[in-house]
């Protein structure tokens, strides 16, 4: 035993070299050592005062450290993995500092335009029927016939109505009471039952001789007609009155007088003869005549009605359109403009547009609404403008990058723990059970994987599965047909441990199978595992954007990212907005390209035999 | 448990040989086809008998691919036997149900030939020494972290060195770990397999004389493989020849190396090179290379390479001579009878 302890520290020096001329890592841990010693160990120290075999000299790096140092110094690694801080900081810590929710959405006033009122040259006779008559729709059917005949009288009958022509297209109807009839000049005979007052008899001569066509006795109208040979004299009493003038009241409450038998009669009259005044019931009325605009003021000079060949009607009943505002409509139409500002009964000038569609004028209101902003332009407010659910963009891409990452993660975990647990098995077990479980690998292999997506993405729509839900059945669906390929790696991995001299020594020294599985073989699986891992989180990433672009992924009002840049697959969209679907894309490409960046630098650093 | 540990101990004092081997068989199946039926075997040993005297070594010397390597895989039951028994302290190993073989694992150790491959990189050196160690509650937590300094320390290693891991060790520093992984269990027996082979010369040196040290403070028993004869005549009490997965010659070291009996030892020996470049030896050169284990040669094994081949060789399998006392040697030139045989 002395003789031991003599000679074993005299060898060491000659054991300790070739750790520093043999051993890349250890050169390295020197290396950095080297390094550091040079800043608190004076220069002349370094080559005499340090023993070769001094425990300073050699840091310990353990195979964690070595690996982390080789990653560091890989520059496109490092570039990987800020991208991918950068990318997790956006995604998950980004949605605190922005003011706006996912799924809130941002209005705007606008102007939206709006039919308000319809508006025709009146073509139509309109019927005012006199206070107790009756003027349907046969009588009006008679009317018509008899004017298209140019008659002036037809029977209704045991009736007979008169039509007289007031102007051309104003027609008064009357119906006309025989109270005597002259036959071959042989004097009058009155109607059975009838009394002819006084002086009737002279008056009617007069008038006759006179030529005219009707005359006035004791305050009633006689009319003079002729029919055949004989002369009728009868009383007449009026029916109708029918026009192609529309009568508009100035206040709404005039409607009634407006809209009489009365008033029209007698301003229709007055209209014909073009005369200034009229009175109707002891209110006399003036009469202006402006451009085919013709308006009725009352005694106090004030504006009572207007009188026009172009009906405007409001297309809601319940409206009630203003004189000034069918007087403007009317003078538009008539001076053949398009738009029109007419101030409302607030003041406010309210423009119309004026539509016309073959006879028929459309009054359009540009009505102020509140709309949804889409398609924002980027602004301060919204640094990236407002998506097609007027929704800010940056905030979706956020919450977006949430859902695309975690779905990348948790489909990963889920292909890990699946990939590792069927791989561990078949590779550490070996025999049939490896046969039977890659046989199994191949079956989920073969799956055909985006028509059995397709066909989940529509199982889920009929069944209207939650968004939440959906995300999650879309993890377990990706997890489940990607596990296939971990599987494969790992058990090719743990094939080829179980063999290495480190198991069999493992074994030889009595250690328990749990600690040789979980000690031994999981530490050595683990940098493979970590490499696939990463390089798969982009592949999953991709495909999840994939799903999200087909409208089989995320669902609104949640976002991912492909589902953002689903509105890229309408042209107008793509051509016109490319806030909408561009940083989307590069998101996806940079998460993407940082997961192959820092996959790539794992797979090296794990490599001893990268001297990088 | 406990008790059955000092059974064994106590039975094992009580045998002078601390390893017997009985017609041990080792074959490997060859698959085939679809359904991977068994087309043949792999005779990797193929009935081998030898014991081992405690506190001796025993080299086993013997081409590459004849089995030395899966006889000391098989004695420590790494592989399932196909026939015959090892006693290790007189109790047949292959009788041991799992946790009774856990119990005596730390009893018989072995150290590979590969240092490199032999170290699992992702443990530190102190864990991968001591973790058996405190898995058998071999020694009691207090003095735990000393032992494994003072291992370490007969093994020729630094303390310092305990956080490190294997990638930091030069080849023979690794081979003073594998050795210490093997000695903190306080084994009785262990398997040397080319220990020294992947090591340049000096440290072959260094770890040799460790060995031999270690052998002689803690009285340990080794079976060392080894295809380099000058290795095994250092370290050698008794020198076994193996040739195709059959011990073709068995004694102690100076029968072997002064009076080598079978014509494959005779090769072997005259093969070896001697450092003295005026010694002229008569060489013998083997024809070929050794056949497939999976198709051996009928009759003696060796006959297709033999020099001193004669008809009944083909024909005839030798039985194991007893030549002179502890000489054994399966040849039909040292058979009795030969008469009677032809």
């Amino acid at each position: 035993m002395s003789d031991e302890k003599n000679r074993l520290p005299d060898q060491s020096p000659i054991i300790e070299e070739p750790i520093l001329e043999d051993i890349e890592e250890a050169e390295e841990g020197k290396m950095i050592l080297d390094e550091e010693r040079q800043e608190d160990i004076p220069a002349d120290f370094q080559d005499e005062e340090m023993a070769l075999d001094d425990a300073r000299r050699i840091k310990s790096l353990s195979p964690g450290m070595l690996v982390f140092k080789r990653f560091i110094r890989n520059k496109l690694a490092v570039i990987g993995f800020a991208i991918l801080v950068f990318m997790f900081t956006f995604a998950f810590l980004g949605p605190l500092f922005m003011p706006y929710e996912q799924d809130q959405y941002f209005t705007h006033v606008g102007y939206q335009s709006k039919d308000y009122a319809g508006a025709i040259y009146n073509t139509e006779l309109r019927y005012t029927v006199a206070d107790g008559e009756e003027f349907g729709s046969y009588e009006r059917a008679q009317f018509l016939l008899a004017l298209g005949k140019d008659n002036e009288i037809f029977s209704l009958g045991e009736d007979t109505h008169y039509i007289q022509t007031i102007a051309d297209g104003t027609y008064r109807i009357i119906d006309l009471d025989k109270v005597a009839g002259e036959l071959m000049r042989m004097g009058l005979t009155p109607e059975a039952g009838v009394t002819l007052p006084e002086g009737f008899e002279e008056a009617y001569f007069a008038a006759k001789d006179a030529g005219e066509e009707s005359f006035e006795h004791d305050g009633v109208l006689y009319r003079i007609s002729s029919e055949k040979k004989e002369i009728i004299i009868s009383t007449e009493e009026n029916i109708a009155l029918a026009s192609l003038n529309v009568f508009d009241p100035y206040n709404e409450e005039d409607l009634d007088v407006v809209d009489s038998f009365k008033f029209k009669l007698a301003g229709e009259e007055a209209i014909a003869a073009e005369m200034n005044e009229f009175t109707v019931e002891n209110q006399s009325y003036e009469v202006q005549y402006d451009e085919g605009q013709i308006t009725i003021f009352d005694a106090e000079g004030q504006p009572f009605a207007g009188v026009s060949e172009i009906i405007v009607n409001p297309l809601d009943k319940n409206e009630y359109l203003s004189f000034e505002f069918k007087s403007a409509i009317r003078q538009a139409i008539r001076d053949l403009k398009d738009r029109v500002v007419i101030p409302d009964a607030d003041g406010t000038e309210v423009e119309y547009r004026i539509a016309r569609v073959n006879a028929n004028y459309y009054i359009r209101r540009q009505t102020p609404t509140a709309l949804i902003s889409i398609y924002e332009l980027p602004s301060a407010e919204h640094p990236l403008g407002l998506d097609n659910n007027g929704m800010d963009n940056l905030t979706r891409l956020m919450y977006g990058g949430r859902i695309s990452l975690m779905v990348g993660f948790v489909v990963v975990i889920l292909e890990m723990i699946i990939g590792v647990i069927i791989g561990g098995v078949s590779g550490y077990f070996g025999g049939a059970v490896d046969t039977g479980l890659m046989r199994f690998v191949d079956l989920f292999n073969s799956i055909p994987f985006y028509p059995v997506v397709i066909i989940f993405g529509s199982v889920m729509d009929t069944l209207d599965v939650e968004p939440i839900t959906r995300i999650f059945l879309l993890m377990a669906i990706l997890g489940v047909l990607g596990w296939t390929g971990i599987a494969r790696v790992v058990r090719g991995q743990i094939l080829s441990l179980r063999e290495q001299d480190f198991m069999v020594a493992a074994e030889a020294t009595g250690i328990r199978t749990s600690r040789r599985i979980f000690r031994h073989l999981v530490p050595n699986v683990m940098p493979l595992l970590i490499v696939s891992a990463t390089g798969s989180l982009g592949g999953i990433i991709i495909t999840e954007a994939t799903l999200g672009f087909l409208g089989l992924g995320v669902r609104f009002p949640l976002a991912s990212w492909g589902s953002i840049i689903n509105v890229a697959s309408d042209p107008y969209v793509m051509t016109n907005f490319w806030f909408m679907w561009l940083p989307a894309g590069l998101l996806i490409l940079l998460t993407v390209l940082g997961f192959n960046f820092v996959g790539d630098g794992l797979r090296d650093a794990f490599d001893p035999r990268m001297k990088r | 448990m406990e008790n059955k540990e000092k059974d064994m101990t106590s039975q094992g004092q009580m045998t002078e040989n601390l390893l017997e081997v009985n017609n041990l068989k080792q074959y490997f199946p060859i698959k085939a086809g679809l359904l991977q039926r068994v087309v043949g075997n792999v005779k990797a040993v193929d009935g081998i008998t030898f014991s081992i005297k405690r506190g001796t070594t025993m080299g086993l010397v013997g081409e590459s691919g004849c089995g030395k390597t899966t006889v000391g895989k098989t004695i420590l039951r790494l592989n399932d036997k196909t026939d015959g028994e090892v006693y290790f302290n007189g109790i047949n190993i292959f009788d041991l149900d799992h946790k009774e073989l856990r119990a005596i694992r730390p009893k018989m150790q072995i150290i590979f030939q590969d240092p490199y491959s032999s170290l699992s990189p992702r443990l530190p050196v102190s864990e991968i020494i001591g973790e058996a160690v405190k898995e058998h509650g071999l020694i009691p937590e207090k003095g735990f972290n000393e032992y494994i300094d003072h291992t370490m320390k007969i093994c020729g290693l630094q303390p310092y060195h305990k956080d490190r891991y294997p990638h930091e060790f030069s080849g023979g520093q690794r081979q003073r770990i594998c050795i210490a992984r093997a000695l903190a269990l306080l084994p009785e027996f262990v398997v040397c397999d080319e220990p020294v082979s992947a090591l340049d010369v000096s440290i072959q040196a260094q770890i040799i004389n460790l060995l031999k040290d270690l052998q002689r403070e803690f009285e340990l028993t080794f079976l060392f493989i080894s295809h380099d004869l000058s290795v095994v005549e250092h370290i050698s009490d008794t020198v076994g020849v193996m040739y195709l997965g059959d011990l073709v010659e068995f004694g102690t070291k100076k029968q072997i190396f002064r009076n080598p009996l079978h014509p494959y030892t005779e090769a072997l020996l005259s093969a070896a090179p001697v450092p003295d470049p005026t010694v002229k030896r008569d060489r013998i050169i083997l024809e070929g290379s050794i056949p497939s284990p999976a198709n051996p040669p009928s009759g003696c094994k060796f006959h297709t390479r033999c020099p001193k081949v004669m008809d009944r060789c083909s024909k005839y399998i030798p039985e194991i001579r007893e030549v002179e006392p502890g000489h054994t040697v399966a040849c039909h030139l040292y058979y009795d009878h030969l008469e009677t045989l032809d």
